[in-house]
C-alpha cells in the first residue's frame, strides 16, 4: 500500500483500534493529530502529504487526507517520517534532535509516549511502499 | 458657602458596571495642567476592568485621549491656554532607579490616569506638565487618541529583536494587534501572520497589509506556519490577544532560537511549555506600557503612518460608553476602537 494513500489509512485506522494493548495504553487519549511529511523532491519525493486523525479514548474515530484544525501538527522531511516507521530513528529521538517537530502541548504528547511506540510497531506491520529513492525501503509483509 | 463645579464623566462602579455622573471639576496644582478632553478611546485594560472589576469604585476611567489645555499651574513653563495635547498614561515618579535607568514603564511609584487615579473618559482631566505633550498641526485630536496606543505598540517593538525580513506572527487583531500590523509592516518585516478570530477585525488585518490572516479555531494556524515558514517556525511572534490558550500555543510557534513578545495581558493561569523554551533556547519577554514612545507616536500618526480612520471603528458620545462602548467589545465582532467624543474637536 503507498505510504498515506486512502487504502493506507483505512488499514491504520483499523490495524489501531484492533490491537489491544495499543487501546490500552492510549485510554483516556482524546486528541487530534495533523502530520507533514514534506516532499523531497531532490530524493523523488514531489509533494508534500498532510493527513491527520482523531483519538478518542484511544480509539481512532477518524482519519482524513488534507489539513484541519487538529490540537497536534507533527511535521518532518518524508526521509524522517520513513526512518521512524522502518523503525530506523525512535520518536523520541527524532523529537529531541528537532528532526521532528511537534506543535501543540507538549507535555500531553509526551506523557502518551507509550502509546505512541505501541502505535508504531502497528504501522510498522502495514506493507508500506514509500515515495522516490524511499522505495528502497519498502516494508513488506 | 464654597460652589463645587461639577462636570460629568465616567466612573467605574464595579463589575460591568460604569456610569456617567457629575463630579467635581478637577483643580490643578502649580506643576500641573487642567485638559478639556476632546477625544478619548477604550483600552483594552478599561475592558479588562469592565469584566473582572479590578479597577477602585468611584474612579473615572480613560486614558488615550486628546484635548485642549483649559489652565495651567503658575510652575508650567512650555505649555499653554489653548494648546492641543496628549498625556501620558504612564506617570513615573522621575527618582527610582528604574526611571533613572531609561525604564519608566518599569517605574516604582508611577501614577496611571484612568487606572489608578481619575482619568480622561470625562470634561476635565488634569495632568501633570511633565507627561503632556503638544500636539502638531497636522494631527487631528481625534487620531491623536491613538497615541497611547500606538506607543504601546512601538514599546514592545523597541524591545524586540526585530530586524526587517524577519518572519512574524500577531496573535490578535485589535487595536494593538493592528498597530504592530502597520508599525512592523512599514520597518520592513518579511512575512506577516495575524491570529485573529472576530470576522471584523480579520478583514481589517488583511486590508492593512497582513500576508495571511488565519482563525486559529477554523483553521491549523501551526501547519500553515509550517509551511510559510519551510518548517523553520517564525521569526518573533507578538502576542497582542493576551489569552491562555494563545499564549500557551506560542511557545511552538517559534523558530528554535526565536523570540516571544507578550503584550496582552491575562490574569488567569496559564499553562506553559518551559520544555521547548529550553529545547528551542527561547527568549520570551514582556512589554508594559510606553513612555518613552510616546513623541514617536505622535510624529508617526502625524506623517500618516497609521491608518487611524481605520483602526477607530467607532466614535460614540460619552453617555452611551456602556451600551455602545464596553458591551460591544465584550466580545468584538466588528470593532476595533471605539473612541468616545467627549467635547470633539
Amino acid at each position: 500500500m503507498e505510504l498515506a494513500s486512502k487504502e493506507y489509512l483505512k488499514e491504520v485506522m483499523e490495524r489501531s483500534n484492533a490491537d489491544e494493548k495499543y487501546r490500552e495504553l492510549a485510554k483516556g487519549e482524546n486528541a487530534s493529530y495533523t502530520f507533514m511529511i514534506q516532499a523531497e523532491p531532490h530524493k523523488g519525493v514531489e509533494k508534500d502529504i498532510v493527513l491527520g486523525y482523531t483519538v478518542e479514548d484511544g480509539v481512532t474515530t477518524d482519519i482524513w487526507l488534507g489539513e484541519r484544525k487538529t490540537d497536534f501538527t507533527i511535521s518532518g522531511k518524508y526521509g524522517v517520517w520513513v526512518n521512524i516507521l522502518t523503525g530506523k530513528t525512535g520518536v523520541t529521538k527524532a523529537f529531541l534532535t528537532r528532526k521532528l517537530r511537534v506543535r501543540g502541548d507538549l507535555m500531553k504528547i509526551l506523557k502518551l509516549s507509550a502509546a505512541t511506540e505501541r502505535w508504531l510497531e502497528i504501522l510498522r506491520t502495514i506493507p508500506t511502499e514509500f515515495h522516490g529513492e524511499y522505495a528502497q525501503y519498502n516494508i513488506k509483509e | 458657602m464654597v460652589w463645587v463645579v461639577e462636570v460629568k464623566a465616567a466612573v467605574f462602579m464595579g463589575q460591568e458596571d460604569v456610569q456617567v455622573l457629575n463630579v467635581p471639576k478637577p483643580s490643578i496644582r502649580s506643576d500641573e495642567v487642567l485638559i478639556r478632553v476632546a477625544y478619548c478611546g477604550i483600552c483594552g485594560s478599561d475592558i479588562t476592568a469592565y469584566k473582572t472589576g479590578n479597577y477602585v469604585v468611584g474612579l473615572t476611567i480613560g486614558h488615550e485621549f486628546s484635548g485642549t489645555i483649559e489652565k495651567a499651574g503658575s510652575k508650567v513653563e512650555d505649555l499653554k491656554v489653548g494648546d492641543r495635547v496628549t498625556g501620558n498614561a504612564v506617570i513615573p515618579c522621575c527618582r527610582c532607579s528604574f526611571c533613572l535607568s531609561g525604564k519608566p514603564s518599569l517605574c516604582e511609584s508611577m501614577e496611571m490616569p484612568g487606572v489608578t487615579a481619575n482619568g480622561a473618559f470625562a470634561e476635565y482631566v488634569k495632568f501633570p506638565a511633565m507627561a503632556v505633550y503638544e500636539l502638531p498641526e497636522e494631527l487631528s485630536l481625534l487620531d491623536a487618541a491613538l497615541v497611547d496606543p500606538l506607543a504601546c505598540v512601538l514599546h514592545p517593538v523597541n524591545l524586540s529583536s526585530f530586524k526587517p525580513l524577519d518572519s512574524v506572527l500577531i496573535q490578535g487583531a485589535g487595536p494593538l494587534g493592528v498597530l504592530t500590523l502597520e508599525t512592523l509592516k512599514k520597518s520592513g518585516a518579511g512575512k506577516i501572520i495575524v491570529a485573529e478570530i472576530s470576522p471584523g477585525r480579520k478583514r481589517l488585518a488583511q486590508d492593512l497589509g497582513a500576508d495571511i490572516v488565519v482563525d486559529p479555531r477554523e483553521e491549523n494556524l501551526p501547519a500553515i506556519i509550517e509551511r510559510q515558514t519551510n518548517g523553520l517556525g517564525i521569526d518573533i511572534l507578538f502576542d497582542t490577544a493576551g489569552v491562555p490558550e494563545t499564549l500557551s500555543q506560542n511557545f511552538t510557534l517559534v523558530k528554535k532560537g526565536g523570540e516571544i513578545i507578550v503584550v496582552g495581558i491575562t490574569e488567569e493561569p496559564t499553562p506553559s511549555d518551559f520544555f521547548t523554551v529550553v529545547l528551542n533556547e527561547l527568549t520570551i519577554k514582556g512589554a508594559y506600557c510606553g513612555f518613552n514612545e510616546y513623541p514617536s507616536a505622535i510624529e508617526m500618526l502625524s506623517k500618516g503612518l497609521v491608518s487611524a480612520g481605520r483602526i477607530i471603528t467607532s466614535i460614540i458620545e460619552l453617555d452611551e460608553i456602556s451600551e455602545k462602548g464596553f458591551k460591544p467589545l465584550m466580545e468584538p465582532i466588528k470593532e476595533c476602537k471605539v473612541v468616545v467624543e467627549v467635547g470633539g474637536g
